[in-house]
């Protein structure tokens, strides 16, 4: 939820104020929400900032203003996207399973944005959570293309006993990871490749994983902290495609050999593969996460996932590295909980954990060079 | 002597997996279908590299035919695959994923 309190303080949202918002969001017709949600994103006062345009929105949304918007498609196993529409929103359950997990997964990863964060939809501001299944045939896969989620069926052409993967939609941490990088994407648009890819894959493990434990109400330590756990058919040795908390460990089979996720710097892979081995590296800023929220204790969401969501959102850039992402939550946990919190300390304990130290130099230059890059008053990377 | 050599590497797992053909021992009729499938994608006039801004967890191919009088690569991905080179894609997924 938004802090209203801070809200109605805010400067420029004394040129509409805060009960004439209200009214409108309360009691307008869903024309009149639109068109409110409209001007105010179209005025001058609101361009460029982000933080107040956030909240403004997230406070219409909460009075119903918007919503969530879910299109399924089905691909019929060929390779055109989006395919047919199958599902909107508002409709009930169809007789097909992957169907209604793409739904119910995106309206759960919604929920957590807007619910934990205030935030509505991949956009903040209501985009359309579009969604294809039965994506080609045996594609043992999940992407996000840059406007969708994209799903296969893992190894439904092979007999039983050869399959090694469970349809995609089946795992509600796997729709997460999607659906944030979508928000990755309209955020800190971290590059796909080398560190800032493992972060941008690291980020939709977060969220991805938190969406899970919100739906499960799982504290730090109740979670199993796997992703894609139940993607594995029985005849693989493993839990699931990733571990946070333990990287490197989540498989160990004949077929797919073993995880190969480093869960420490000491340990980081460098290949030309997987963009960097964006898929692999990313155990490294996973487990930092893991071990901050363990810290904390509690709901992950409430603490550790409120840190990561800022840090996403108002600090984060295109380049940035571990190093960063370390600097970064670190202040940010200053900003939320107080320098020198418990918060801060559990930050400052999850990256140690992994060999990074905060303000450190792991990728030759300090926080304050870091901190021009960002800003762009120094060139980035 | 023609081989093709096929890879995938990123994805959801960040797992590579290739598969090395060999058109000459294969039987007639499944080398007859690959070459059939490479014709109709103009193969060896692709561009080497289709991919454009990498898709978050897309898959990437490598495809490379060696044959006695020439050899040509094309690296490409599922949102920057041709549809003229879906059938042969689709082919050597089938293949690759049976002899895993």
């Amino acid at each position: 939820m938004p802090d209203m309190k801070n809200m109605m303080l805010t400067p420029s949202l004394c040129i509409t104020p805060p009960h004439i918002l209200r009214a409108i969001a309360a009691n307008g017709s869903p024309a009149q929400r639109q068109m409110a949600l409209q001007t105010l994103t179209a005025s001058e006062q609101f361009r460029g900032q982000r933080k107040i345009m956030r909240e403004v929105l997230s406070f219409l949304a909460m009075f119903g203003a918007e919503g969530k918007q879910r299109f399924v498609y089905d691909a019929r196993f060929g390779g055109q996207l989006p395919g047919v529409l199958v599902r909107q929103e508002g409709e009930p359950a169809i007789g097909d399973a992957a169907v209604n997990e793409a739904y119910d997964g995106a309206g759960a990863t919604y929920d957590l944005f807007f619910q934990v964060f205030g935030r509505n939809s991949i956009d903040n501001r209501g985009m359309r959570l579009d969604s294809t299944v039965h994506y080609q045939q045996g594609y043992d896969n999940a992407f996000w293309n840059g406007q969708q989620m994209v799903y296969g069926d893992g190894d439904e052409d092979l007999p039983p006993e050869e399959r090694l993967f469970n349809r995609f939609t089946s795992a509600l941490d796997v729709i997460g990871h999607e659906l944030t990088h979508g928000v990755t994407q309209f955020e800190a648009d971290l590059a796909y490749w080398d560190q800032s890819g493992a972060l941008n894959e690291s980020m939709s493990d977060v969220f991805g994983s938190l969406v899970k434990q919100f739906q499960r109400r799982q504290t730090a330590a109740e979670a199993d902290w796997l992703i894609g756990e139940g993607l594995f058919t029985s005849n693989v040795k493993g839990a699931g495609l990733r571990s946070m908390k333990a990287p490197g460990t989540a498989y160990d089979d004949p077929i797919l050999g073993k995880d190969p996720q480093p869960a420490h710097m000491r340990d980081y892979v460098t290949t030309a593969d997987d963009n960097g081995g964006v898929h692999i590296n990313s155990g490294i800023p996973n487990r930092a996460f893991y071990v901050t929220a363990f810290e904390l204790g509690g709901f992950a969401w409430e603490k550790a996932g409120r840190v990561w969501y800022k840090v996403l959102t108002e600090k984060l850039g295109a380049r940035s590295t571990f190093q960063d992402a370390a600097n970064l939550t670190f202040e940010a946990a200053g900003e939320l909980f107080g320098a020198g919190s418990l918060e801060q300390q559990a930050v400052k304990t999850g990256w140690a954990e992994v060999g990074i130290a905060i303000g450190g130099n792991e990728a030759g230059e300090g926080c304050l060079t870091a901190f021009l890059r960002r800003v762009g008053l120094l060139p980035r990377g | 002597m023609t081989r093709i050599l096929f890879e995938r590497s990123g994805g959801f797992m960040g797992r590579k997996v290739s598969l090395e053909i060999d058109m000459d021992t294969l039987p007639e009729e499944q080398a007859g279908k690959l070459w059939n499938l490479l014709d109709e994608a103009d193969f060896f006039d692709l561009p080497d590299d289709l991919r454009r801004r990498p898709a978050p967890d897309e898959f990437t191919y490598s495809i490379t035919v060696a044959a006695k009088e020439r050899q040509h690569s094309v690296r490409l991905s599922d949102t920057s695959m041709p549809d003229d080179l879906r059938p042969l894609l689709k082919e050597l997924n089938e293949l690759m994923r049976r002899r895993l």
